[in-house]
């Protein structure tokens, strides 16, 4: 009694964890670094109509390399008139955002984490972001093109986000030392499609920062990745692909109607006037039935033994 | 030997009875609530700054006083009269929005005011499921503790869904209900949509002039059954009018209508008579108290509300609350959720139950004032509004005006599901239109309009109150009365956990009995099944035990009845 009863909790443990497994196996996203000449052969072999890339809106995108002059946008009391006033750029020293609400905030281009001595390398990281790219996640909705970037300790990165939706998404970054980013955050924002692009110095030690968008339920959803610095740290929960779910839901087969339920149905039309068929089947089954009980007596007599002997 | 244990069992057993009964001699004491064990919230938000509750002028823009508790953001009033791309980026930062959620332009009439009006709208959810901790985010309670899942229409906003990294607490913006838009007869107004929700949505416009098919952006009735496909997660759709006709209307989304616009996603949406000058306030957060009244109810009212009623069933609501995976969440909605055995279970007036109507859906008058309240239901029943102290004037219904001479007074107002009514509320006290100053109610009449989760006090009720009778906080004076409102804004009143009459009196006559002495009934009835469970597991084991004893009799007797019957043969 006691074996069959492990025996079941063996198997019952080995179906759980395969399925917990095969969650924490789907395909962990290759993470091939970009470097600078990857940036743009993506970005040109993506020119479909939905691909807006870069070049095209090469002079709308807010980046790092072309701050907006603020001189002569600073903000004068409001004439009364509409009209004009149709450009406002926000810019100190870590919060830039034009006036369709592209936004690079905590970027940090020189300033050097005080566990680095010098840059180790600079990086161009081109992220994508966009719905489609939740559909290699079945019961995501939104997603970045990768769940996980590889860094070295003081690099310096160059982020390329390039949302294709025709709404906004974030790329946002927690966790970074606060002395140098704001809330120890690095944050990216646009409206696509539409790429922005922002610059950080990663500190020089192992760690694993948090990348996700903030719009309501789209980490929740999909949009959540990690960008590992050397050897990394502790993973983070709920990336797609990456790691698992802190809190699962449950799912159960459902009764969807399927074509063979149709052949079925053909055949229950063809009872009413050849039931012998269906009769057929019937004994077919009785037969196997009783055939599985015939060959289970050996092992019901040899449960009884055990019993009596105990 | 188990023989003897058996017994022992039962004698223990009946001493546990013996001891119940005994206790029923006396009954159990009254056990008080300390106020002190309760999480009691500050009556008044105090995240929110007293200074907004006075008249102001920002960019120019005139923002009447509003001394309720929590008065809207004037920040976000200037924005939404002066458009998004008129006001200086101060100003923006204090609102939140992105710099283009509400673009003016072009004088087209050449009446001083813009003509030209693009609103973006985005879809966020509101007490959702997280995948990585048990809770849900980001939150609002539309009463302490309650957080119905929900869907909005929000205003474009930029930058974080919750007020910061740290917390889980929504961006004010994004909130129930969806904002009232206001537009002008003869605008060319563009509501932008933007999907940034995981399922399918529309905008359907109803009520308001709006062509059924445009020119440039194709199906503009928001039905996809009849104009147009549904709206996918990341895509963007224009729906365009221009209005020839005045009104207070309403806007839900289409899709899946019998869920979605339960969800929230359901607004007022009032065409404003074309005058000269006319900047509005494109956008109501909130709805509640309009602080930038058109020039139309500026010449005929001293002030202007925006009362939308909403209700929600909570079965319908946690769906979103019970999984993270969208294809789950469709399918309960979709699939599973029966309409017909729906029970709506949240009444809520502009996104809040009671209590939180006290803090920012008061209707705060003086004596002798005309005051236009828009009233809009977009919960699934009809409801009946009544005014305390007061009979309005119904001036409009569906947006339309009646016939004023043949316009009536009442103090109950029914409203169908998706009716508007304009009411002229006068506070005149001539015995008809007012009764005189006091904190006077407003509330559904069908008594569970002022519950929540059938629970009174809760629900849409809310005050029309005189100056003379609000407190320096901006809440109603009801101290002088003796009465506390503080047990309203605690968690655990909600939780059903408080003996609501507990205060009445100095002996709590009414309060909570203790439970009885020694054992209570709960853990009596489990320590009682526990003990059948024993009683069975043991008459198991005595069976196994004495399998062959019991074999051997069992065949003795078979054998004594089969004997009579064989010696008949
Ligand atoms: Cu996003
Ligand atoms: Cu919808």
């Amino acid at each position: 009694m006691a074996k069959t009863i492990i025996t079941f909790l063996l198997a019952g443990f080995v179906t759980f964890s395969a399925s917990a497994f095969a969650q924490q196996q789907t395909k962990p996203a290759e993470h091939d670094q970009h470097d600078h000449s990857g940036h743009d052969m993506s970005q040109d072999s993506s020119g479909t109509a939905t691909d807006h890339d870069h070049d095209h809106h090469h002079d709308h995108d807010l980046s790092a390399e072309h701050p907006i002059d603020h001189s002569d946008h600073t903000m004068s009391p409001q004439s009364a008139e509409h009209g004009d006033g149709h450009h406002h750029h926000h810019m100190d020293h870590d919060h830039i955002m034009d006036h369709e609400g592209t936004m690079i905030m905590g970027q940090n281009l020189d300033k050097l984490p005080s566990s680095c001595k010098s840059i180790s390398q600079e990086v161009e990281i081109t992220v994508r972001a966009g719905r489609k790219y939740a559909a290699k996640f079945p019961g995501t909705a939104f997603a970045f093109d990768q769940q996980q970037w590889q860094v070295k300790p003081c690099s310096k990165v160059t982020f390329h986000f390039v949302n294709e939706d025709n709404i906004r998404h974030q790329f946002m970054m927690h966790g970074l030392p606060k002395y140098l980013y704001k809330y120890g955050m690095f944050h990216l924002e646009v409206t696509g499609p539409k790429t922005v692009s922002g610059t950080i110095i990663v500190p020089g030690s192992d760690d694993t920062f948090l990348v996700h968008c903030d719009i309501s339920h789209h980490m929740e959803k999909g949009m959540k990745a990690q960008l590992v610095v050397g050897k990394g740290g502790e993973n983070i929960p709920s990336i797609p692909g990456v790691t698992p779910y802190n809190i699962n839901d449950t799912y159960e087969a459902e009764n969807l109607p399927k074509v063979s339920d149709k052949a079925e149905q053909n055949a229950m039309v063809r009872q009413i006037t050849t039931f012998t068929n269906n009769n057929l089947q019937n004994y077919g089954m009785m037969l196997i039935g009783v055939l599985i009980g015939l060959l289970c007596i050996p092992l019901f007599k040899k449960i009884l033994f055990r019993k009596k002997s105990d | 030997m188990p023989i003897h244990l058996f017994i022992a069992i039962l004698t223990f057993y009946l001493m546990l009875f013996g001891a119940g009964a005994q206790a029923s001699l006396k009954l159990p004491e009254t056990v008080k609530v300390d106020p002190a064990a309760l999480t009691t919230e500050p009556m008044c938000d105090p995240k929110i700054s007293p200074a907004w509750r006075e008249a102001q002028e920002i960019e120019g823009v005139k923002i009447e006083a509003s001394p309720g508790c929590s008065p809207d953001n004037p920040a976000w009033i200037a924005a939404a009269v002066k458009g998004t791309n008129h006001i200086s980026m101060e100003t923006l930062m204090k609102t939140g929005l992105s710099p283009d959620a509400i673009i003016k332009t072009d004088d087209l009439d050449g009446d001083g005011d813009p003509d030209r009006i693009i609103i973006k709208l985005e879809i966020m959810e509101l007490n959702g499921k997280s995948p990585d901790f048990p809770g849900v985010i980001p939150t609002f309670d539309i009463a302490p503790g309650i957080q119905p899942g929900a869907w909005v229409f929000a205003p474009k906003t930029s930058g974080m869904s919750t007020e910061n990294f740290e917390s889980v607490r929504a961006n004010p913006l994004l909130r129930l209900p969806s904002p009232v838009i206001r537009v002008e007869v003869g605008d060319i107004v563009q509501i932008v949509l933007e999907n940034t929700h995981y399922f399918p949505h529309s905008i359907h416009l109803h009520g308001v002039d709006h062509p059924f098919s445009h020119k440039d952006h194709g199906g503009n009735d928001g039905v996809p059954q009849t104009s147009e496909r549904e709206l996918m997660p990341g895509e963007r759709r224009i729906y365009e009018f221009q209005a020839r006709q005045p009104g207070t209307m309403f806007y839900h989304c289409h899709v899946q209508t019998h869920t979605h616009l339960a969800m929230g996603l359901a607004g007022m949406i009032v065409v404003e008579e074309n005058k000269p000058n006319n900047w509005l306030q494109t956008l109501n957060i909130g709805a509640g108290h309009v602080r930038h009244p058109s020039v139309a109810v500026k010449e005929q009212f001293d002030q202007e509300y925006d009362l939308h009623y909403h209700a929600m069933d909570k079965e319908l609501v946690e769906i979103i609350q019970k999984y993270n995976d969208p294809r789950l969440i469709a399918r309960d909605m979709n699939q599973r959720y029966d309409a017909t055995d729906a029970t709506e279970d949240y009444y809520t007036l502009n996104g809040l139950s009671f209590p939180y109507t006290l803090r920012e859906s008061l209707i705060v008058v003086e004596p002798d004032q005309k005051i236009k309240l828009r009233l809009l239901n977009s919960g699934g029943e009809l409801i009946a509004i009544h005014t305390h102290g007061h009979h309005a004037t119904i001036t409009h219904y569906d947006g339309v005006e009646h016939n004023p001479v043949a316009q009536i007074m009442r103090d109950v107002f029914d409203m169908a599901p998706a009716q508007r009514l304009d009411l002229r509320l006068e506070t005149v006290n001539d015995g008809k239109h007012s009764y005189g100053e006091g904190d006077w109610l407003i509330h559904d009449h069908r008594e569970k309009g002022i519950t929540t989760n059938g629970m009174a006090e809760g629900g849409s009720m809310s005050s029309i109150v005189y100056t003379s009778y609000l407190n320096g906080s901006g809440l109603p004076k009801v101290s002088h009365f003796g009465i506390d409102l503080n047990e309203f804004f605690t968690k655990e009143y909600y939780e059903r956990r408080y003996p609501i009459w507990q205060d009445l009196d100095e002996t709590a006559s009414l309060g909570s009995p203790a439970g009885q002495m020694g054992v209570n009934a709960a853990t009596q009835t489990s320590l009682l099944n526990a003990l059948y469970g024993l009683l069975i597991g043991l008459l198991i084991y005595l069976v196994s035990a004495k399998r062959e004893q019991i074999k051997q009799s069992a065949a003795a007797a078979v054998s004594r009845l089969k004997s009579p019957k064989g010696s008949n043969q």
